[in-house]
């Protein structure tokens, strides 16, 4: 695989992460190193009220806890976050600790925003418009997916202008990435397989993106490699603690990737029908994600011989293109074994709304970074129409 | 005769540019979000000796006035974006993207994202409007 002459990038992520089962026992001492003594544990009602998570997080913090901001929900408004800012700030946190999936990781980057910069979060709309260090973030990430523990971007809901938006700063790396396997074995099947191709998405995206770079690329590779030998042993066996470890390691490992090299066609789909028809967003990622293969097969052929690779696939003897077909047909494949059979259709989806998910997905941001242009309609309705 | 970049000269040379240009005029199109400032940091060095902004102010694929200001004035714009001299030179000579650009944080956005990156295109035609102008960069 070759890189353009004129290749430039800049590669950035969380700085620190400790990983381990049960390392979410030695947050304390983190802090403790960190010089923190106030924390305001970010999270939502389901973790702190069905689970033992937020009671691990509190005993390990000890008397560092300064209470927990138990009101995240799914796609974090604006006025959530502003809400949970003025929490924090009345607690005096010295630091956040987010513990959840995306959501919670998402409103706490925008908390610390708030707590830092003052006024309200979209104030501060922007892509590296801040300049200076944020209130500092632990993130503790309780599913395998998002990746968000690694990223420097939040994503807000304006719901007053029915859009989302997005924040996007060096300085909103968290400053630490706790990864503690034990966390994600409750997490239900469903959930698991669909943030698990989530972050597979995120993985082979990335490095059909534009924007990839070695890093990335090496990253991407690594990640799909770990998921397409440990989602399915998470499935079978919950409390396969190696199997989840694992899957949390490729998650931020993905993540890394995405959050330097951006995502393309596949997600701005997903985004979508996650919008218009509330399908989860790892469910539209996987139900997706061969096709786009597919489709960028004609100039991406190199780099899908690569996943094809990661993913278990003998390639010598055959083509470039053959093995990338070979690679979205074992996605295809992958799918099935882990339960993610979901089809559009299933979502009451028909051939006459192809125009308008094409139109929507046509604005999404993550399009742009297509490995070849995409601004035909009817193209991307043709993605679209195979996974109906 | 070249014309030196930042100046009001050039702004409104700029500015004919751009309206020249019926492949801006079609990208643009949809374009109802209001001004964009574009702001040039300080660079003393060449002359530069504050931070210098001009302001667009498109809409539906026409520049209907363009301007020098102040940054506070600036900043009062929905979409503010930040770069040194050096790298505006880049985004006019197409060496740096200016979607890449802000994702790497070499441009500084102020605004919101998703609306700028639905106008790629208009975005490259802004950039390909900058090559009618003949230019004198202040470092060279």
């Amino acid at each position: 695989m070759s890189y353009d002459a004129d290749l430039n990038f800049v590669f950035a992520h969380t700085p620190k992460l400790t990983f381990g089962a049960n390392v979410v026992a030695e947050l304390g001492t983190s802090l403790s190193e960190m010089g923190h003594s106030r924390a305001v544990v970010v999270t939502d009602k389901f973790l702190a009220e069905k689970t033992d998570m937020l009671e691990r997080v509190k005993k390990s913090l000890a008397g560092r806890f300064a209470g927990a901001f138990t009101d995240v929900i799914p796609d974090p408004t604006a006025d959530s976050i502003d809400l949970g800012a003025a929490y924090a700030k009345r607690q005096s946190a010295d630091v956040l600790i987010s513990l959840g999936g995306g959501s919670a990781i998402d409103t706490a980057k925008g908390m610390a925003v708030v707590l830092t910069e003052g006024g309200k979060i979209l104030d501060h709309e922007g892509y590296h418009a801040l300049t200076r260090p944020q209130t500092p973030h632990v993130a503790i990430p309780t599913t395998a997916g998002t990746g968000s523990e690694m990223t420097m971007v939040l994503v807000v809901k304006d719901p007053a202008r029915g859009q989302k938006t997005f924040i996007g700063s060096y300085f909103l790396h968290p400053d630490l990435a706790v990864l503690d396997p034990t966390l994600t074995v409750g997490l239900p099947a469903k959930l698991t397989a669909a943030t698990g191709m989530d972050a597979m998405s995120h993985a082979i995206e990335s490095l059909l993106s534009n924007l990839r770079n070695p890093f990335s690329d090496g990253y991407s590779l690594e990640a799909i490699r770990i998921i397409s030998t440990n989602l399915k042993r998470c499935l079978d066996k919950p409390d396969d603690l190696l199997a989840r470890g694992q899957m949390l390691i490729a998650a931020a490992i993905a993540g890394s990737a995405f959050s330097n090299a951006m995502v393309v066609l596949n997600h701005a789909l997903a985004h979508t029908v996650g919008a218009k028809y509330h399908i989860h967003h790892g469910t539209a990622n996987a139900m997706f994600l061969p096709h786009t293969m597919r489709f960028f097969t004609d100039v991406s052929a190199d780099r899908l011989a690569l996943v094809a690779g990661a993913l278990g696939i003998s390639t010598s003897g055959i083509t470039d293109e053959q093995a990338a077909l070979q690679a979205a047909d074992r996605i295809e494949e992958f799918n099935k074994e882990i339960g993610l059979t979901d089809r559009l259709s299933d979502y009451g989806v028909t051939e006459a709304d192809l125009p308008a998910i094409a139109d929507m997905a046509l604005t999404d941001g993550s399009i742009i970074y297509s490995p070849k242009p995409v601004f035909d309609l009817d193209e991307i309705a043709s993605v679209a129409r195979k996974a109906l | 005769m070249p014309i030196d970049f930042p100046s009001d000269e050039w702004t409104t040379a700029y500015q004919e540019a751009l309206n020249a240009s019926e492949s801006y005029k079609e990208a643009g199109k949809n374009w109802t979000h209001g001004p964009i400032a574009l702001v040039v940091k300080a660079e003393p060095t060449i002359g530069v000796e504050q931070d210098t902004a001009f302001i667009l102010d498109l809409h539906q694929g026409v520049c209907r006035k363009a301007w020098i200001s102040d940054l506070e004035e600036a900043n009062k714009q929905p979409f503010v974006i930040t770069g040194s001299y050096a790298q505006w030179k880049m985004v006019m000579r197409k060496q740096l993207d200016p979607i890449k650009g802000m994702m790497q944080g070499k441009l500084r956005l102020k605004g919101n994202l998703p609306i700028i990156v639905r106008f790629v295109k208009a975005a490259q035609e802004l950039v390909e409007a900058t090559s009618k102008v003949d230019t004198r960069f202040l470092d060279e």
